[in-house]
């Protein structure tokens, strides 16, 4: 007698969907994996002179302006004054919509990795911001009481920092006759300190820059503030110059290998791993537990070093 | 009159499939718009999540970078994870059971189908000479191959910008790119005339759950010797497979929607059924003739 198989229609397999889908998530929260939102705990810093420390670069859109001062350790109330936010509650990627497009000058952009850039001059530890990432002239300010890094940095920053107030300036001098208002959307507290705003020349690209941390007296140092750091502030996106053998955020393996490096060389400095030709490095390293920030002064010393 | 019922009772049989869809619909539209409004400051006392952290593929995409760093793909989360796991029991046991009952995608595009079977009756789904139609439903495998590369590479969700299924519930948030519009504007254009053209040309998990058909262990069985061959499964089917020529179906593009089944579409008891398979790959390629001879 021939065994005859198992056969399903439609009402069990109805059932046995919503079961599965039932049952797999409850177990899923029961056993504590069921997450739909972020933990909102930066990756650590895995190796070097940083190491354990949060990694700045990891900062998501989602979190809060208090998500980030736990995470590093910073007043809330000073993230608040640099982005002119009133709200802890809210999340760091409205930058985006408080500065538009439009509210900006071509090529910049104020955003989450404004706060990134931040963050890491606050606290000394390092991180490579986008090309036409800047900080509002309000962050400057705080950055100049209360900042961590270099004040080079900083000042470099402040050079590129968006100053909505000299953009009014600028504007009722090209055109006295008529009066400009202030875009709807530009935020009051980025507009405020204009006492401590500087104009906002256009400036070429800077590459990375190794200087030490600062500690204040009002901000005793933390474990990293006292180690070399290595931060780059991004230039403006219409002076940008590409420049031969320096390493940045859109340093592909291919320009590595064009500036003569050897693959053997780039394993060396990412611990034997590398990427296809085309990738940036900077992409590339994250999802292969590597940090850019890292990565790239070793690969920046060997290319000096040739 | 007792054929009438039999009618009525094929039809309410069938709704049974049409109302998971509907709810898994629902429950995905309510839950990604109370997240986006939540955002915004707007609390509505709904369990919320974002539409990454309820897409099961965010969490197949993000298996190599868990693997191999420990780390999720930027905007995915844990609970991706957890579905992808549910999706691979699924489809291990009953192929792509996720694209043909529970994807609110696929039952977007089957309801703007209805309105493409109104216009164009018969003719519907039945566009695209099938000698082209075949070769493009390999198109997503490529689709699939360049999203996963891309994930690995970069470490975000690179598909977000051209995903339809993402605009249809996000278009409203600003969060979407152009190309997201353009691609969601060309499914809906394109339902009209194929049954889920999103599904069989593009869709990156489809293809990856498309790949379980080929050893997936309940399937669609046809008994050859009860079969009429009046090809009622053939044109019942929404991913145009042959039934009526297999044996067993292990068509790369089965929905497993049983609307083939003789529950549904195929007047003859116990011929088309979904079975526990003892067959292997093979089968897919046993035709007809095959069948018949095997019959006798």
């Amino acid at each position: 007698m021939s065994k005859k198989p198992l056969s399903l229609t439609i009402v069990p397999m109805a059932v046995i969907i919503v079961s599965v889908f039932v049952i797999g998530i409850a177990g899923a929260n029961l056993l504590g994996v069921w997450k739909t939102t972020n933990t909102k705990e930066p990756v650590k810093i895995k190796t070097g002179e940083f190491a354990g420390l949060p990694n700045p670069a990891d900062i998501r859109g989602s979190y809060t302006w208090a998500d980030v001062g736990k995470a590093f350790n910073i007043d809330v109330q000073h993230l608040l004054t640099a982005f002119g936010a009133t709200d802890p509650a809210v999340k760091v990627n409205t930058l985006e919509t408080i500065y538009t497009k439009e509210t900006l000058p071509a090529g910049l952009e104020i955003g989450t990795g404004s706060v990134r850039l931040f963050v890491s001059l606050y606290t000394g530890i390092p991180f490579t911001a986008d090309e036409g990432t800047v900080l509002p002239i309000s962050a400057i300010a705080v950055l100049k009481e209360f900042g961590k890094a270099d004040s080079s940095l900083i000042a470099d920053a402040e050079s590129k920092a968006y100053n909505p107030a000299a953009k009014q300036q600028s504007a009722a001098a090209k055109a006295p006759a008529t009066t400009t208002p202030a875009p709807a959307s530009q935020p009051a507290a980025a507009a405020k300190p204009a006492e401590t705003a500087t104009a906002a020349p256009a400036k070429p690209a800077t590459t990375a820059t190794t200087v030490k941390a600062v500690p204040t007296a009002e901000n005793p140092a933390p474990a990293a503030s006292a180690k070399t750091t290595s931060t780059t502030v991004a230039g403006t996106a219409e002076t940008h110059e590409v420049k031969t053998g320096t390493v940045t955020g859109k340093t592909t393996f291919k320009d590595l290998k064009d500036w003569g490096l050897t693959e053997e060389k780039i394993k060396s400095a990412t611990g034997g791993k590398i990427g296809p030709d085309s990738a940036v490095i900077k992409d590339w390293a994250e999802p292969n537990g590597l940090t850019f920030s890292e990565l790239k002064p070793k690969l920046q010393a060997l290319l000096d070093a040739k | 009159m007792p054929q009438k019922s039999a009618v009525l009772k094929r039809k309410n049989v069938r709704n049974i499939r049409h109302i998971v869809q509907a709810a898994f619909f629902i429950l995905v539209a309510v839950t990604a718009t109370v997240s986006v409004l939540a955002e915004r400051g707007i609390k509505i006392p709904i369990p919320d999540a974002s539409l990454h952290a309820i897409c099961p593929f965010g969490g197949v995409v993000s298996f190599w970078q868990l693997l191999n760093v420990g780390t999720l793909v930027k905007k995915v989360h844990e609970s991706s994870v957890v579905l992808a796991v549910i999706g691979l029991l699924l489809s291990l046991l009953f192929g792509p059971v996720i694209c043909g009952w529970v994807c609110p995608f696929g039952t977007f595009q089957e309801w703007l189908g209805k309105l493409g079977k109104k216009l164009f009756g018969k003719r519907y789904n039945h566009f695209v000479p099938k000698n082209i139609d075949r070769w493009l439903r390999y198109l997503r495998y490529f689709v699939l191959a360049w999203v996963s590369y891309m994930t690995i590479i970069t470490g975000k969700l690179i598909f977000q910008d051209y995903d339809p299924y993402f605009t249809l519930f996000n278009f409203w948030t600003g969060e979407v790119a152009i190309t997201g519009y353009i691609a969601l504007a060309l499914v809906i254009i394109l339902s009209l005339f194929v049954e889920r053209p999103f599904c069989k040309y593009a869709c990156p998990y489809g293809a990856f759950q498309g790949i379980f058909n080929l050893f997936r262990i309940f399937g669609i069985r046809r008994n050859a010797p009860t079969c009429i061959s009046c090809k009622a499964c053939d044109k019942a089917c929404p991913m145009n497979i042959e039934v009526s020529t297999s044996k067993v179906v292990r068509d790369h593009q089965c929905i497993s929607c049983l609307e083939c089944t003789s529950e549904t579409a195929c007047p003859v008891p116990a011929t088309v059924q979904m079975l526990a398979l003892p067959g292997t790959v093979q089968d897919s390629f046993k035709k007809k003739s095959e069948t018949s001879e095997a019959a006798k």
